[in-house]
């Protein structure tokens, strides 16, 4: 019964989102089609749905009102725009574009902008009841901002800390998914044989779910249980030389929980790199080395001067979205480090902005931690991207 | 021994010096998930012994048994299939007209429509967790199904429209013409013709949705409270908090969702791989 109720729960969402998107497209259409008519008529149109909203107020209080407020100040909007600039142009291609758009706007651009306004004023746990009933916020200014800066969004670490381990972080793991995404990619893209089958259990862990990849490393490098100090033990055992060079099991989970994570991220992340490279090396023509050989070149002046300019506009994309994926990665260390009692020194921003929202609900000042983070990643964005546009073919 | 003899030996060696370096960073990426399955057949009272075997004395598949029995993990598993199944729909078939405009019409704003969807790609996907909580507690969608498929839907949406509109531009637009010249409309070209010859575009959009909701961890963290809710990732996570008891069955589970992933993965890798350098833009 309950897998009915459940089935019968959806099915319902998605006819009322159809529904929802024909009266979009029904609307929009009398737009593009009436355009022409006196400026009152089509908001008068609308004015229908607006009053059965306006019922629903004398019901739901003002919230409802002011929904109305907005819908008509919209469609006023709309009306004039399609009056004044559209005019019955380009009918197919906005219809087409219009749900997924409503749905970014809704879904994407919407929450960027509460975002904005939230990091402006004081929503915290004490408060959160009350913007839920009444939706009034107190307005704090630049408060939360200076908060960012001068208070730990945990309990200790502090946001420059944050900024330098997430620097650390990013450049190390890139570096590592790279190298040896290279040294994987050079290696296969020898002519050996089972190389279809090496491809394919060296992309295991990306292929694997992220969840139960990062959950089960976690459990391996349990300080007992786990199979990186089993092996390790077993090393000792066998080489007992190795115990002076400071080599032997250590509690990874409680003492280094930053290398853990950069040891599982590093994992997870150089099938990726190995794939794209691969496909970069095996688009270079051998024409190339070949006319090295008969220049005498050796392996390294081939590598230098051959494979690496001619791997680079594969390259350059998937570093540059390694490097965004990196910063952002809150899976890995959440997942090692998120249960309850877990340590804080492997925290990045990211995890940091997430901890700070849900396990210590400080809504507004994890939204203005979110917009500063936000704005250094877009610099660095812009600054790496300089000259990479990918929409430039596009008029 | 002469000088081709010694070129044939070392190229040997370099042969055998490459095998051997594939197989053990194979070995590497392999063994956590051999080992995860060694640890789901272990007997419960040896569940934590320092054996590394693959299959350990005594191996049981108890584990599993009470894995489906004890815990909710097929309702789980259904939870996390229902809000996949119906995201992607949604995402897919939004997309998928989206994207057509995108490939086929000239219009005011198309430049400003493409640099928005790449420009939203740079927003961490954390940083929207919060208004997206804060939303769909305000609709008091906490705890439900649509609490989920609202925040999941136009997660992927500016990925997939980029992977659908690369490839519709591939498509001659003769065809279309030919269409419109029998009489079809524009919409009827696109259903009839276009939507048709792109199933392969549309499966891997498709397959790109599920997946990003199917291993989806943050959100449903906050969304979903009641363990009758969760979704696999969730329940995983709740097994393999309480180590002590449930290492067995966290194994199982991990075993039972990622067989059937790593088999759809590896058979889809090749056009997923080329999807990916196709939109060349995920974030």
């Amino acid at each position: 019964m309950e897998i009915l109720r459940s089935i019968y729960e959806v099915t319902w969402f998605i006819v009322l989102i159809a529904a929802g998107v024909a009266a979009l497209e029904g609307y929009f259409y009398y737009h593009f089609k009436y355009y022409d008519r006196p400026w009152y008529f089509p908001a008068a149109l609308a004015a229908f749905p607006a009053a059965a909203l306006v019922i629903a107020s004398v019901f739901a209080g003002e919230y409802a009102f002011r929904l109305w407020f907005y819908f008509f100040a919209a469609e006023a909007l709309i009306a004039a725009a399609f009056r004044y600039v559209v005019k019955g142009r380009h009918t197919v291609p906005y219809l087409l574009l219009a749900p997924a758009f409503v749905g970014l706007a809704l879904l994407l651009v919407y929450p960027f902008v509460f975002e904005v306004y939230l990091s402006f004023h004081d929503l915290k746990l004490t408060t959160i009841m009350s913007w839920k009933n009444t939706g009034k916020l107190p307005f704090v200014g630049l408060d939360q901002y200076i908060k960012v800066f001068t208070t730990s969004p945990l309990s200790e670490v502090s946001f420059w800390a944050l900024l330098g381990r997430t620097l650390v972080w990013t450049f190390s793991n890139v570096f590592f998914h790279v190298l040896g995404g290279f040294a994987l990619a050079l290696l296969l893209n020898n002519a050996i044989r089972f190389k279809g089958a090496y491809r394919t259990l060296l992309v295991i862990p990306w292929a694997m779910p992220q969840v139960v990849a990062v959950l089960a490393m976690r459990g391996e490098f349990h300080s007992q249980n786990g199979f990186v100090n089993i092996i390790l033990t077993r090393l000792t055992e066998a080489f007992p030389f190795l115990v002076s060079l400071g080599i032997g099991p250590v509690q990874w989970l409680s003492d280094y929980p930053l290398l853990t994570c950069t040891i599982i991220n590093v994992w997870l992340g150089i099938p990726f790199m190995m794939v794209v490279i691969l496909g970069g090396l095996q688009s270079i023509s051998s024409s190339y080395y070949d006319a090295a050989d008969i220049d005498g070149a050796s392996y390294f002046q081939k590598l230098r001067f051959i494979t690496l300019p001619l791997i680079k506009p594969v390259l350059m994309p998937a570093v540059t979205l390694g490097t965004v994926w990196t910063f952002n990665n809150i899976n890995v260390i959440y997942l090692v480090t998120g249960q309850a009692g877990g340590t804080e020194q492997a925290d990045i921003l990211v995890s940091a902005l997430y901890k700070a929202a849900f396990t210590y609900n400080r809504y507004s000042y994890s939204a203005a931690f979110a917009l500063v983070v936000f704005a250094l990643l877009f610099f660095i964005s812009v600054t790496y991207l300089h000259g990479f546009d990918a929409a430039k073919d596009e008029r | 021994m002469t000088e081709k003899e010694k070129q044939l030996r070392l190229r040997q060696l370099k042969y055998v010096l490459i095998h051997a370096a594939v197989i053990i960073a194979a070995a590497v990426c392999v063994y956590p998930l051999l080992r995860i399955f060694s640890v789901s057949l272990r007997p419960g009272d040896k569940l934590f012994s320092t054996d590394l075997s693959l299959i350990p004395d005594g191996a049981t598949f108890k584990a599993y048994a009470s894995l489906l029995k004890d815990t909710m993990f097929l309702r789980w598993l259904w939870n996390s299939l229902l809000i996949t199944l119906a995201t992607s729909f949604i995402g897919v078939s939004l997309a998928s007209t989206a994207a057509y405009a995108f490939s086929r019409f000239r219009f005011p704003g198309k430049k400003a429509g493409l640099i928005l969807l790449l420009s939203s790609q740079m927003i961490p996907a954390g940083m929207l967790i919060l208004p997206l909580f804060l939303m769909i507690m305000k609709l008091n969608l906490m705890n439900t199904y649509l609490g989920m498929i609202i925040a999941y839907s136009v997660s992927s949406l500016p990925f997939s429209i980029w992977i659908l509109k690369g490839y519709y531009d591939t498509i001659p637009r003769s065809l279309e013409e030919a269409a419109l010249v029998d009489g079809t409309s524009q919409v009827g070209a696109f259903w009839r013709i276009i939507l048709p010859l792109s199933t392969p575009a549309l499966s891997i959009a498709f397959l790109f949705n599920f997946t990003t909701a199917w291993n989806e961890y943050l959100v449903a963290r906050v969304v979903l409270f009641s363990s009758q809710q969760y979704t696999w990732t969730l329940g995983l996570f709740e097994l393999q908090g309480q180590y002590i008891t449930q290492w067995g069955m966290f194994a199982a589970g991990s075993m039972l969702v990622t067989l059937p992933v790593l088999a759809v993965f590896l058979y889809s890798s090749k056009w997923l791989i080329s999807g990916l350098t196709l939109g060349s833009v995920k974030g």
